[in-house]
C-alpha cells in the first residue's frame, strides 16, 4: 500500500515538476514520471490479481473528511492497471503530438499539470472508498479533464465543447450524489463497506439507487441518452487528451456503475433488462451514428458510445446471470464485459493516435479530404487499420476475445425457464452480430477513405512523411498488444474473472473458470493456424506474382480518371443510411444553380444527431425562454440584490425552524 | 486422422465441380453444350500462370487483401461439418467464430476494393458491407434459436433439430435451410443478387469489388469464392442428411445433396434475372423474416403448451 502511495505522490510531483521546467522538457517530465508511476502501480495492483486478496489502509485526512479508506480490491486493481499504463503511453504520444504547439506562448506548463493531475484523481477515483472524498477526487477529475479539453480555447468550438462537458459532468455528479446520499441515509456511514449491507433486503430502494448511479456515471460513460457531451468533447481535445479521455477516463463511469453493483449485491430483473436494454441501445446507435459522421475524431467519438454499449452488454448479461442465479452466464457476462473494457482502452487509444498523426500531418480532420495517405505515412497506416479490425471485433485480435465471451454468456443464458429472457437474449444476440458487420461498415469506411485510393486534397497529397519515432511507438505498443491479447486471451482472461468473481460470489465459479480457460486456450491454438495460414499463403502469393506489370486502375476503358471520381466516404455510407432514413436528421443546405449562366452553385448535407435535435435542443430552448422571465429581478441594483439575499436568508430560517424539529 | 483428410480433399476439390455443376446447368437450360465440368479447374491454373497487372494507386492492402479473403473462409470451412461427421475444429459457439472469420476476410476485400482508387470498386464495396449489416444479425437469430432447442452450441446441433422438436422440426429444417439457401445466394454472389458472370455493370456488387485483381490474386478471389459457397451447401446438407446415416451412406448423402444444390442453382440463375438493387433489399429482408419464424417456433415449442 505503501508503494501505491508513492506512485501517487510521484504522479503529483511530475505534474508539479511540469510547470517549473523548460517547455522542451514538459511532456518528458510527465511521461517519466507517469511510467515510475504505472511501474510502482504494478506491483499491488498485479498482487492484488494474482493472489485476489485485497490490500486496504486507513488514513485520518481532516476533520471534515475523517477517515478516508484507500483499498485496492480486485476490481480497482484491474482499473488501477488500466489507468496507469494506459495513460502513460498517452504521455509518451504527447511528447510528438504537442511539439508543434511548444514554445508558441500556450499554456503547455497548465496543460502538463492538469494531465498529471487527471492521472492522479482517476486513480483517486477507483480506489477511495468513502463516497465525500470519491466525490472530491471525481470532481478534479471532471474539472481537470475539462481543462485538457479545453487547451485550444481561443477556438470558439473548442471553448463550446468544453463547457458543454462540464455541463453533462455537472448534471452527472448530481445523480451520483443523490445515489450517495440515499446510502447514506440508509447506513448512517459514508464507507463503501457500510454501503454494501445497506441496501440488504429493501429491493425498491436499491433499484432507485442503482437507477441514480446508473444515470450519474452512466453520463460519464457515455450511455444513449446521456452520450452527447462525447462527440462534441473528444474532436476538441489534443489527440492524446482524447485518447485517455475516451481510452480511459468515460471507463472510470463502468467503475462506479459496477461498484454501485457491488452495493445493490443481487440486482433485480428490473434493473437487469434496463441495463441491457439501454447498453444494446447505445451500442447501436454509436455505430449508426458513427457511420454519418466524416470527422476522424468524432467518428471515433462515437465510436466510443458503441464500445461502451458493448461493455454494458457485458454488464447487463452479468447481471441478469445474478438476477436469474445462473453463475455461468453471470461469469461470462462479467468476464466479457470488464475484458472489453480494457481492449476498448488498447485499440481506442491507437485509433486516436494514429487519427491525431493525420491531423498533425494533414491539418484536416475531414476524412473526405483525406486519401492514399499510407503510401506516406506507411506506419500510422498500418496502425489505423489494426486498429480497426481489433475494434470491429474481428480475430485474431482482442475484440473479439470479449465480445466472444458475451457471445457465450447470452448463448449460455438462452436455454432458460423464462420467455421473456429467452426472447431477450435472442435479440441481444442479433443486436451485438448488428453492430459488428456496422462496424466494419464504418471501419473500412474509416481507414480506405483516409489512408486508400487517391489524395482528395493537396494536404493530403503534399504529407511530409510518417510522424515522428515518438508517436509510433506507443501506437506500436498498442497495436502489439491488440495482437497479442486476440491471440494469446488466455494470459489475460485470469485477469478478468478474479474482478468478475467479486460479484458473482459462488463456489460454483471455479469450473466456469477452468471451462472458460480451456475453451481460450483452444481458441488461441486455432488462431495460431490461422495465423500460419496466413502467413505461409501471403508468402506463396509474394513469390508466384513476384513479377507483376504496374498499369492505372482500370476504369472500364476510361483512362483519364482523377481524384475527385473516387467513391467518397458520404457515397460509401450513403446506401445504408438511405436505409435507415428515419433515424437521423438530415439538414440539407443547397443553392441550385439559376439563370443561363449560374455562378454559384452548392450542396451541403449534414446529419444531426436526433438526440441532440430533438430533446436536448428543445430542452435548453425551453429553459432559455423560462429563464428570460426573471429577467427583470436582474437590475444591477446592489441594494436589491442585498435584499433578495436577505429575503433569502429568512425564508431558509423559517424553513429550518419549521421543518428542522 | 481419415476424417480430416477427407474433409480437407472434399474442401479443396468439391468446389471447382460444384462450380462446375452449376455452369453445366446453366448451359443445359439455354440449350448448349456447355463446358467440361473440370472447366473451372483449368480457369483456376490458367489464372495462377497469369502476369497480374496491378494498379499504381495500390498499396499492400491490395496484395494482402486475396490472401486474407481465401485464408479466412479456408479457415471457416474448418469449423464446418462435412459428410456428416464431426467438423474439424469441433467447438461450442462455433457459429460465431465462423461468422467473425468470415469477416476477417471481408474487412480487407473491402478495404481493398477502396484501395484501387476506383468509383466501381467503391459502389460495390458499399453494398457488400450494407449487406452484410442485415444478413448477419438473421443468421445469427436463426443459429441461436437452432441452438436453445439442442442446448447444443456446435454446428453438429443441427443434427438434433429433429429429435428435440418433434413434429416442429421439420419445418424449422424447412425453414433454416431456407434461410442458409437465401445467405448462400448473397455471399456467393449468385443472381438474384448479384451475377458472376458479368464484371462489369454498375449493377454489381461482389464482382465489381474485384475488378482490377488478375493473375493469382484473381484465381484465390474466385477460387475462395467458390468455397464460400461450398461452406454453406455443406450447412444445409448437414440439415438434410438423416442422422441414421453414417460412414460411406453419409459421404454419399452429402455429395448428392451439394451437387444437387448446385443444380438448384444453376436453375435459379436460369429462370430468374437478377433483381435490380432496391429489390435487393427486399430479397435480403426475406432472410430476417424466415430467421424471425424460426425464432417463433422454437420459442412456441419450448415454452407454449
Amino acid at each position: 500500500m505503501e508503494i501505491y502511495f508513492l506512485a501517487l505522490g510521484m504522479l503529483f510531483v511530475g505534474g508539479l515538476l511540469s510547470i517549473i521546467v523548460k517547455e522542451d522538457w514538459k511532456f518528458k517530465v510527465c511521461s517519466i514520471f507517469s511510467l515510475i508511476a504505472s511501474v510502482l502501480l504494478l506491483l499491488p495492483a498485479g498482487a492484488v490479481l494474482l493472489t485476489g486478496g485485497t490490500l486496504a489502509q486507513t488514513v485520518y485526512m481532516s476533520p471534515i473528511l475523517g477517515d478516508v479508506e484507500f483499498v485496492i480490491d480486485p476490481l480497482s486493481a484491474f482499473f488501477v492497471l488500466v489507468i496507469s499504463i494506459m495513460s502513460f503511453f498517452g504521455t509518451l504520444y504527447a511528447n510528438g503530438y504537442m511539439k508543434p504547439y511548444l514554445n508558441k506562448g500556450m499554456n503547455v506548463s497548465s496543460h502538463c499539470f492538469f494531465l498529471m493531475m487527471l492521472l492522479v484523481s482517476m486513480i483517486l477515483v477507483v480506489t477511495v472508498q468513502n463516497a465525500f472524498f470519491f466525490l472530491i477526487v471525481w470532481e478534479i477529475m471532471s474539472l481537470s479533464s475539462f481543462f485538457l479539453v479545453i487547451f485550444e480555447g481561443e477556438k470558439k468550438e473548442v471553448l463550446s465543447a468544453g463547457i458543454k462537458y462540464l455541463v453533462y459532468m455537472h448534471l452527472s455528479v448530481i445523480f451520483i450524489i443523490a445515489a450517495f446520499v440515499l446510502l447514506n441515509i440508509q447506513s448512517n456511514s459514508l464507507t463503501f463497506v457500510d454501503f454494501a449491507s445497506a441496501l440488504d433486503g429493501n429491493e425498491s430502494l436499491a433499484n432507485i439507487v442503482f437507477f441514480l448511479a446508473f444515470i450519474g456515471f452512466g453520463i460519464k460513460a457515455g450511455f444513449v441518452p446521456f452520450h452527447n457531451w462525447l462527440p462534441d468533447a473528444h474532436p476538441a481535445a489534443p489527440t492524446h487528451v482524447s485518447g485517455i479521455m475516451s481510452g480511459v477516463m468515460i471507463k472510470t463511469g463502468i467503475y462506479g456503475i459496477l461498484r454501485v453493483l457491488l452495493f445493490v449485491g443481487t440486482p433485480s430483473k428490473l434493473i437487469s433488462y434496463t441495463v441491457l436494454v439501454i447498453a444494446a441501445i447505445s451500442a447501436l446507435y454509436g455505430v449508426l451514428y458513427a457511420i454519418t459522421q466524416h470527422d476522424i475524431k468524432r467518428l471515433l467519438a462515437y465510436h466510443s458510445i458503441e464500445n461502451i454499449g458493448i461493455i454494458g452488454m457485458g454488464i447487463g448479461i452479468g447481471m441478469l446471470g445474478l438476477a436469474y442465479s445462473n453463475p455461468v452466464v453471470a461469469t461470462l457476462g462479467f468476464a466479457g464485459g470488464i475484458l472489453h473494457i480494457l481492449n476498448h482502452s488498447i485499440f481506442k487509444e491507437l485509433l486516436f493516435f494514429a487519427a491525431g498523426g493525420v491531423y498533425l500531418k494533414t491539418h484536416t480532420r475531414n476524412i473526405e479530404k483525406l486519401g492514399g495517405l499510407i503510401k506516406n505515412m506507411p506506419y500510422t497506416g498500418l496502425m489505423f487499420i489494426i486498429g480497426s479490425v481489433a475494434i470491429c471485433g474481428l480475430p485474431p485480435f482482442n475484440g473479439f476475445i470479449s465480445e466472444f465471451l458475451i457471445y457465450a454468456g447470452m448463448l449460455k443464458g438462452i436455454p432458460s425457464s423464462e420467455i421473456n429472457l429467452f426472447i431477450t437474449l435472442i435479440l441481444a444476440i442479433a443486436a451485438l452480430a448488428m453492430v459488428g458487420t456496422m462496424a466494419i461498415l464504418c471501419f473500412t469506411k474509416a481507414s480506405g477513405i483516409t489512408f486508400l485510393g487517391n489524395p482528395r486534397s493537396e494536404n493530403a497529397k503534399n504529407v511530409s512523411g510518417d510522424v515522428s519515432k515518438v508517436m509510433i511507438v506507443p501506437m506500436g505498443i498498442l497495436a502489439f498488444l491488440t495482437f497479442f491479447i486476440g491471440m494469446y486471451p488466455q494470459y489475460f482472461i485470469g485477469a478478468v474473472l478474479v474482478p468478475a468473481s467479486m460479484f458473482v460470489r459462488s463456489e460454483t465459479i471455479l469450473p466456469v473458470f477452468n471451462s472458460v480457460m480451456e475453451l481460450v486456450s483452444t481458441l488461441s491454438w486455432y488462431f495460431f493456424i490461422f495465423l500460419i495460414l496466413v502467413l505461409v499463403l501471403f508468402a506463396i502469393r509474394m513469390f508466384i506474382n513476384r513479377k507483376a506489370d504496374i498499369h492505372n486502375t482500370w476504369g472500364c476503358g476510361y483512362d483519364r480518371a482523377n481524384n475527385h471520381m473516387q467513391y467518397t466516404a458520404t457515397s460509401y455510407a450513403d446506401l445504408f443510411i438511405s436505409t435507415l432514413k428515419p433515424l437521423f436528421k438530415r439538414v440539407t443546405h443547397i443553392k441550385k444553380p439559376k439563370d443561363l449562366f449560374p455562378k454559384e452553385a452548392y450542396y451541403e448535407m449534414e446529419i444531426q444527431d436526433i438526440e441532440e435535435a430533438y430533446i436536448v435542443k428543445p430542452l435548453i430552448n425551453w429553459d432559455e425562454k423560462f429563464l428570460t422571465k426573471f429577467e427583470r429581478i436582474q437590475s444591477g441594483n446592489i441594494q436589491q440584490y442585498i435584499l433578495f439575499g436577505l429575503i433569502f436568508l429568512i425564508i431558509a430560517i423559517i424553513g429550518m425552524v419549521y421543518f428542522g424539529g | 486422422m481419415i476424417n480430416l483428410l477427407l474433409n480437407i480433399l472434399i474442401l479443396l476439390i468439391v468446389p471447382f465441380l460444384m462450380i462446375g455443376v452449376i455452369k453445366k446447368t446453366k448451359a443445359f437450360w439455354a440449350g448448349r453444350k456447355g463446358v467440361s465440368i473440370l472447366q473451372p479447374v483449368w480457369d483456376f491454373v490458367r489464372l495462377m500462370k497469369k502476369t497480374p497487372v496491378i494498379s499504381s494507386t495500390t498499396s499492400w492492402v491490395f496484395k494482402f487483401a486475396p490472401v486474407a479473403g481465401f485464408a479466412s473462409i479456408l479457415f471457416a470451412a474448418l469449423f464446418v461439418p462435412m459428410a456428416g461427421a464431426k467438423a474439424i475444429f469441433n467447438i461450442p459457439f462455433a457459429f460465431v467464430i465462423f461468422s467473425y472469420i468470415l469477416g476477417f476476410g471481408k474487412f480487407f476485400s473491402l478495404i481493398s476494393a477502396l484501395d484501387t482508387g476506383s468509383s466501381f470498386e467503391g459502389m460495390g464495396a458499399s453494398r457488400e458491407a450494407c449487406f452484410s449489416t442485415i444478413v448477419e444479425p438473421a443468421f445469427f437469430i436463426a443459429l441461436a434459436s437452432v441452438a436453445a432447442l439442442s442446448q447444443n452450441y456446435t454446428f453438429e446441433s443441427f443434427r438434433l433439430i429433429l429429435k428435440n422438436a418433434g413434429a416442429y422440426g421439420y419445418l424449422i429444417i424447412a425453414l433454416l435451410a431456407v434461410t442458409l439457401f437465401i445467405m448462400l445466394l448473397i455471399e456467393g454472389c449468385r443472381v438474384p443478387v448479384d451475377d458472376p458472370t458479368t464484371h462489369l455493370e454498375l449493377t454489381m456488387i461482389h464482382e465489381v469489388m474485384i475488378l482490377d485483381n488478375s493473375g493469382p490474386d484473381l484465381g484465390l478471389i474466385t477460387w475462395g469464392a467458390a468455397i464460400k459457397m461450398f461452406i454453406f451447401e455443406a450447412l444445409i446438407a448437414n440439415l438434410l442428411i438423416p442422422s441414421s446415416l453414417n460412414g460411406w451412406e453419409a459421404l454419399l448423402a452429402f455429395l448428392a445433396i451439394i451437387f444437387i444444390l448446385a443444380i438448384v442453382i444453376g436453375t435459379v440463375e436460369s429462370s430468374m434475372a437478377r433483381f435490380r438493387m432496391t429489390h435487393v433489399f427486399e430479397f435480403i429482408f426475406i432472410m430476417s423474416i424466415t430467421a424471425l419464424i424460426i425464432l417463433a417456433l422454437v420459442t412456441y415449442r419450448i415454452y407454449g403448451g
